[in-house]
């Protein structure tokens, strides 16, 4: 954002607007970290009162679909900040990153489904007890505001046009933008606390 | 300040428009006030129920008795009052007080006293109401599914909250209820902070913003950051109940691998005692103003005083442990959790002098608003006070669910919350529905309300440091308590006074609202804060040009005025 503030063509009113969206977006950022943490502290308690874990007859998750799911969700994170590169510069490649994102975003999504059925095959369901509610629930959660962030990128679909005005469409760009990296760094804490350890 | 200036629409002219999908700040907070005034209304009903049940236990409630209750001929049955006092709990904090004080009063204020055209985001702002009444929608229907509504209590602790402690759909849509009104609140949260930075009126620093404002704004951050733990705690619980996980069962209900009843309670304090802070915040920001307007005096110690409320409003967020002193938590940790608690009594202390700093040698006026904030004085006291018997681990493992604790709490939130509400109400009246509300019947409700609620929590202290237990539906079944039936009877005679004298305000507000012709003047007060600079009621788009603010909301006694005037508005500068 600091390149655009810089640029000596903004006036206070656009100014003004990018900080208060800004401001907005960062509360609603911290609003969801608190959620997320929430359940990271629930898990944390059960963790570490638990004497073993994962708790007794069950099997860690096999780590090659959560894997992949970070892999495809770091993927995306990197193709959505090319194609906000783009927007800026009135690049018209930028439909073909925001394109990338969007199927990235939906291999995540697809990634999960196969975790969920993988677990199921093995005969584990949600009601089987605090392990299985932990993966479960967690990843419902976070899947949740993918899907939500997902449909928020065709809210972005007006920004592909060739002559679009930047300055009217720029913080719907930087505010799905930091929703949709936000998810991201919360999966990937969620990968290594709840998978990997 | 004022990071950009927003543009004047055309007023809305349809009745849908204009009433029910309205972005206008100052309908929405309208909107929230009949709401809240509403659910006040049911929860109070639904307290006279408690009481009765207590005082006359196994006569029919009178009445309504009969038709709501045929199958005991009238009596209130044992099951439909831990429900009773569920709901009663849950309507009064979530659903009046949160409303009128933070919805109502945060969105007619905010714009109006700093100096705004509206809300940063207007359409989040018409959602958040609509998304308050389809929680309220969601919590009354649990009041019609076959087992009833949600009865583990206001806090829904496990396993009193899991299905096999209340396996009705009634627990369930509580705890949908909780969810969507905390994503209500949230919504409202981002708009009163990014108001409260960006639009500002030019001239205007955070000190000169009114204490209202502070109060509102602190209270926004706290709901931001704490709303959404309560929100997780009350997804996990949607989870256990409807797709079988185990987060909050214990023992054998969870097949393998074990959950904990006791991680709700932590959740549910995290965000509970800032909670509180939530709904006592603007409260205090508000009596803070009015004191000083009613005693003609600047704000005694106002830069301490908000930041006191910033020092509280930080510590709030260390202390929930003094809640779970009685859950087996380690010593160590309540020792903590205590002299954390403690610590807050500084701050307190600091702004209830600033309190008695600001009325100290005033020329006081003793107009119904003002009145409603002396008792927001004497009551915070009394509930301040108490607090520290429930701060400390020794007194709180007796004190602990007796009728102390409801003493305590209803001094510290439904009183000084109820009255700074109602000092609002009538001192923002002129400039929200354009009259004044009649002053001879507002002292005569403050009166009665005053007396009333002293004798109801006052009586349910001593009961309880007796040793009476709260949420039993007849504990006179226990010989020791068999000789507290007369307080007990008195508690709920000062109930059903205090019940009734709201008859009183509701007439008086329907009457000023809709039938009153004379109109009241721009500045009925004489007050120099920025709305009492604009025609009342505050027409569309509130202010034609921004003001430029020049002082402090509470300029007094300037030399330099002229005429009869001992106020100064904040668009004025004088040497
Ligand atoms: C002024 C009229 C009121 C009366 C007579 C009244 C009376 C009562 C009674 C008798 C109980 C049940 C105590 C028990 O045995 O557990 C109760 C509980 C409660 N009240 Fe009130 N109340 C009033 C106003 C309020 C207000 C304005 C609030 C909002 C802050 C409030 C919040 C609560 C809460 C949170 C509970 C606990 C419910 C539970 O145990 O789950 N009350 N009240
Ligand atoms: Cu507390």
């Amino acid at each position: 954002m600091s390149t655009v503030l810089s640029s000596s063509t903004l006036n206070k009113e656009r100014v003004g607007r990018q900080i208060t969206s800004s401001i907005a977006m960062t509360v609603i950022l911290v609003t969801f970290s608190m959620l997320f943490a929430s359940l990271l502290l629930g898990f944390t308690v059960f963790r570490i009162t638990s004497e073993v874990w994962p708790p007794m007859g069950f099997e860690r998750v096999d780590l090659f679909l959560p894997t992949i799911s970070t892999i495809v969700i770091a993927l995306s994170s990197f193709t959505f900040w090319k194609y906000e590169r783009l927007f800026l510069i009135e690049n018209s490649e930028k439909k073909l990153w925001l394109g990338f994102t969007t199927l990235l975003g939906l291999s995540f999504m697809v990634t999960q489904m196969l975790l969920w059925r993988d677990l199921h095959t093995k005969g584990i369901y949600v009601q089987d007890g605090i392990f299985p509610s932990i993966i479960f629930s967690f990843t419902w959660t976070h899947a949740a505001h993918v899907v939500v962030a997902w449909l928020l990128l065709f809210y972005l679909v007006p920004t592909l046009k060739e002559d679009v005005s930047v300055e009217s469409l720029e913080n719907r760009v930087f505010n799905i933008g930091k929703f949709w990296h936000f998810l991201g760094v919360v999966w990937l804490i969620m990968y290594i606390t709840i998978f990997l350890f | 300040m004022a990071f950009y200036e927003q543009h004047i629409h055309d007023a809305p002219k349809t009745f849908l428009s204009k009433y029910i999908f309205s972005y206008d700040h100052k309908v929405i907070g309208k909107q929230f006030l009949w709401y809240g005034i509403l659910f006040l209304g049911i929860g109070g009903m639904m307290a006279l129920m408690i009481r009765w049940t207590l005082a006359f236990p196994g006569q029919p409630f009178p009445v309504i008795g009969n038709f709501l209750f045929p199958s005991t001929g009238g009596v209130v049955p044992p099951d439909t009052y831990a429900m009773l006092f569920t709901m009663h709990g849950t309507i009064m904090i979530f659903y009046a007080i949160t409303p009128i004080l933070i919805g109502a009063f945060g969105n007619y204020l905010i714009p109006l006293m700093i100096g705004a055209r509206d809300m940063a985001f207007p359409l989040l702002n018409l959602l958040s109401f609509h998304v308050a009444v389809l929680s309220g929608v969601l919590l009354l229907a649990g009041l019609f599914t076959p087992l009833g509504a949600a009865a583990g209590g206001w806090t829904s602790y496990p396993t009193l909250s899991t299905l096999i402690g209340s396996p009705g759909v009634g627990q369930t849509l509580w705890t949908l209820a909780i969810f969507v009104l905390g994503i209500s609140s949230t919504m409202g949260a981002i708009n009163y902070i990014t108001t409260i930075i960006t639009l500002r009126a030019p001239g205007m620093g955070y000190f000169d913003m009114p204490l209202s404002v502070w109060g509102l704004g602190l209270t926004a951050i706290l709901n931001a950051i704490f709303l959404p733990v309560l929100g997780a705690g009350c997804l996990l619980l949607v989870f256990d109940r409807v797709f079988g996980t185990a987060f909050f069962l214990a023992g054998a209900a969870a097949t393998s691998g074990t959950g904990d009843p006791i991680l709700f309670q932590h959740v549910f304090w995290i965000f509970g005692h800032p909670e509180v802070y939530i709904l006592i915040l603007p409260a205090w920001g508000i009596v803070s103003d009015l004191l000083s307007f009613f005693a003609r005096k600047p704000a005694f110690g106002a830069k301490a005083t908000a930041l006191s409320m910033t020092t509280i409003t930080i510590l709030s967020t260390v202390v929930y442990g003094h809640h779970m002193y009685t859950t087996q938590m380690s010593p160590l940790l309540t020792q903590s959790f205590m002299t954390l608690t403690m610590t807050i009594s500084i701050p307190s202390a600091i702004f209830f002098a600033n309190w008695l700093g600001t009325i100290w040698k005033g020329s006081i006026r003793f107009h119904s608003p003002m009145l409603f904030s002396l008792g927001v004085v004497f009551v915070f006291g009394l509930g301040g006070l108490t607090g520290l018997y429930l701060a400390t681990v020794t007194t709180d493992l007796y004190l602990h669910d007796t009728y102390f604790v409801v003493g305590h709490f209803h001094y510290t939130m439904a009183a000084s919350v109820l009255l700074g509400g109602f000092a609002a109400t009538y001192f923002w009246m002129p400039k929200m529905f354009g009259t004044m509300m009649n002053e001879f019947w507002a002292k005569v409700h403050f009166w009665i309300t005053m007396i009333g609620l002293n004798g109801i929590f006052m009586g349910m202290m001593v009961v309880g440091y007796a040793g009476m237990h709260r949420r039993l539906y007849n504990p006179f079944v226990y010989e020791f308590m068999e000789r507290m039936m007369p307080i007990n009877t008195f508690i709920t005679w000062s109930a059903i006074i205090m019940g009734l004298s709201q008859i009183i305000f509701v007439i008086n507000f329907v009457h000023a609202v809709f039938f009153k012709k004379e109109k009241a003047g721009d500045n009925p007060w004489e007050v120099g804060t920025l709305e009492w600079t604009i025609p009342s009621p505050s027409p569309h788009y509130n202010f034609k040009e921004i003001p430029i603010v020049k002082c402090g909301p509470h300029e007094f006694g300037n030399p330099n005025l002229t005429g009869e005037r001992d106020f100064q508005y904040q668009t004025e500068e004088l040497a």
